[in-house]
């Protein structure tokens, strides 16, 4: 057995989601820093995001969306605390198996996998309110993506009610742009 | 010394952690000031988690949050029969179960107009799982069977049953009292849908634990609505597993003594646990059956049962014998009719009940010798009316 490069993640703080109540966002603190571990995440997880520079690296698991730092991590739409806790297990399994087997997974530095139009339309407010001088939220999600248009110009997206989407949106952004 | 042989009632004594983790939850989690109230939650959600987790593996449950708490598998029971259930449905369930599923089914006949199929078991309480099969209506929408009785120690063909539950797409309730910890239950290979479980017998935890496994897709109207935890602004009970089953205050102390406990049995191992109990099981039988005066009820073998022996001894009230057990000897047995009235009929012994050893853990081949000392001890004597 080797030694666990992560042993423990903790809940720090927890509130419901503001756009979706049912749910809950929340952060936790790693008792390990795991930046090593991380270019090789970006390599086995299939639809990570990796910022070498940050460092950060963010990924959605089923519906849930996950960032990664070096001692502590966000996570949004989590069901609730079972979920989280279990999604937690999975993570340092996941983590912790990687690092086991870093010899034969070949470290990926690069940024990779940028969300889909789909995917990044469906974090956002969706309001379709053209505030942002395109004609739906589609388009400027498309836009975002191809560099053409800022996230500071969804309005709606900076209002107390989207916290937690935008926070997650920028982590996004700040990963693969 | 006494001898306790009542373990299918509630097992004891329990492993040391068990006692030390609920006493540690009340002191260093439930009254620790050095800790923000937020944290203390925080950790106490974090115990309860840990037992979830250890019972989910011990019935390989693959997704933690199915696995749903309660006070008793009686509540469990409840909550499974009550919210699946509705106005003109049928149930298939046995003639060996206990009143935690009878009376609630019986409820529903005269509230709900649900009509019951109680299929007839043999004299040592075997069920044949094509009497299942041939029981099986258009409007048959729940089977709830015992995993083992507690009169007779029989255990039930689940995998067969839940096989045909399975093919016919009817949700399988299973009532694991007198198995859990103590024979190996696995909900998947059992075609187990609803795994009704209650921490303080076989699972070794503290009273006013249980639980319910409740495969994903079966849909079970709540018994209860309230509080959930977190600071949720819903007016509604939430939808997600298990903050859907668990309204109100959970027993936080009596869930880390369930979590050490199944811990425990995790550890030791289900095989094994059941190997020693075998093995008492069939030294028990094997003497008992040698002693003339003495009538054995349930499987003569010592194949397809648990620990629960059923006995009577000449003519004599169980009652009174098992009164006798305590004060002359030191013998604690139950003895009646166990909660369990149709049992009682299937087996004919309606009229009287019987004297009922509970084996455990933690009992001896000593303690089974007590016991066959003090049963020839009373027929030689005759000494009771
Ligand atoms: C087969 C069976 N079902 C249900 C129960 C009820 O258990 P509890 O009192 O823990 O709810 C018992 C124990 O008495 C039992 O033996």
């Amino acid at each position: 057995m080797f030694a666990l490069l992560l042993n423990d993640i903790n809940i720090t703080f927890m509130e419901p989601c503001i756009a979706e109540p049912e749910k809950i966002r929340l952060k936790a603190e790693m008792s390990d820093d795991i930046t090593d571990v991380m270019p090789y995440l970006n390599a086995v997880i299939g639809n990570a995001i990796f910022n070498k520079n940050a460092p950060l690296i963010t990924f959605t698991k089923e519906f849930r969306l996950i960032v990664l730092y070096p001692k502590k991590l966000t996570m949004a739409k989590v069901v609730n605390q079972t979920d989280a806790l279990q999604i937690f297990d999975w993570l340092k399994d996941l983590i912790n198996e990687t690092w086991d087997k870093r010899d034969t997974i070949t470290p990926n530095y690069e940024k990779k996998h940028k969300p889909t139009v789909p995917q990044f339309y469906g974090w956002l407010p969706k309001t379709n309110c053209k505030e942002c001088g395109e004609a739906n939220c589609f388009a400027f999600a498309a836009k975002i993506l191809q560099g053409q248009q800022r996230i500071e110009n969804c309005k709606p997206l900076f209002t107390p009610e989207y916290a937690d989407a935008r926070e997650t949106i920028t982590e996004v952004l700040t990963a693969i742009m | 010394m006494p001898v306790y042989l009542d373990n299918a009632a509630t097992s004891f004594p329990k492993p040391e952690v068990v006692y030390r983790a609920a006493d540690e939850f009340m002191r260093a989690v439930g009254v620790n000031a050095g800790r923000g109230a937020y944290k203390q939650a925080l950790e106490a959600d974090r115990i309860i988690y840990e037992t979830r987790r250890n019972v989910a593996k011990l019935f390989n449950v693959k997704d933690v949050s199915r696995v749903v708490f309660t006070f008793n598998i009686t509540d469990s029971l409840n909550l499974a029969v009550k919210g699946i259930l509705n106005p003109g449905d049928h149930v298939i369930t046995s003639s060996m179960e206990h009143n935690a599923v009878w009376r609630p089914l019986k409820v529903l006949e005269e509230e709900r107009g649900i009509s019951i199929t109680a299929v007839h078991c043999d004299v040592e309480g075997n069920l044949d799982p094509l009497k299942v099969k041939n029981a099986l209506t258009e409007k048959t929408k729940l089977v709830v069977l015992i995993h083992a009785s507690n009169v007779t120690g029989t255990v039930m063909p689940i995998a067969e049953v839940g096989a045909i539950a399975r093919e016919n797409n009817i949700p399988f309730l299973v009532d694991s009292a007198q198995t859990a910890g103590l024979y190996p239950i696995d909900v998947e290979t059992m075609n187990i849908d609803l795994l009704a479980f209650t921490g303080h017998k076989g699972l070794m935890g503290p009273m006013g634990t249980g639980g319910l496994y409740i495969r994903e897709g079966i849909s079970i109207k709540p018994l209860k609505e309230g509080g959930t935890g977190g600071d949720s602004i819903l007016e509604h009970q939430p939808d997600s597993l298990p903050d859907r089953y668990e309204a109100g205050t959970p027993n936080v102390s009596g869930i880390a003594g369930l979590g050490r406990a199944v811990k425990f049995i995790l550890d030791e191992g289900v095989e094994k646990i059941h190997n020693k109990e075998a093995a008492l099981t069939g030294y028990a039988l094997h003497k008992l059956s040698g002693i003339d005066g003495i009538t054995l009820y349930g499987p003569k073998d010592n194949i397809n049962r648990v620990g629960v022996i059923s006995l009577n001894i000449m003519d004599l009230n169980p009652q009174k014998a098992g009164h006798v057990l305590d004060e002359k000897y030191g013998i604690m047995v139950r003895a009646g009719l166990h909660c369990a009235p149709c049992a009682h009929r299937t087996i004919g012994t309606i009229d009287r009940g019987t004297i009922r050893i509970g084996l455990g853990y933690f009992n001896t081949q000593e303690d089974i010798d007590c016991l066959l000392e003090a049963v020839k001890d009373i027929i030689k004597n005759k000494d009771i009316q």
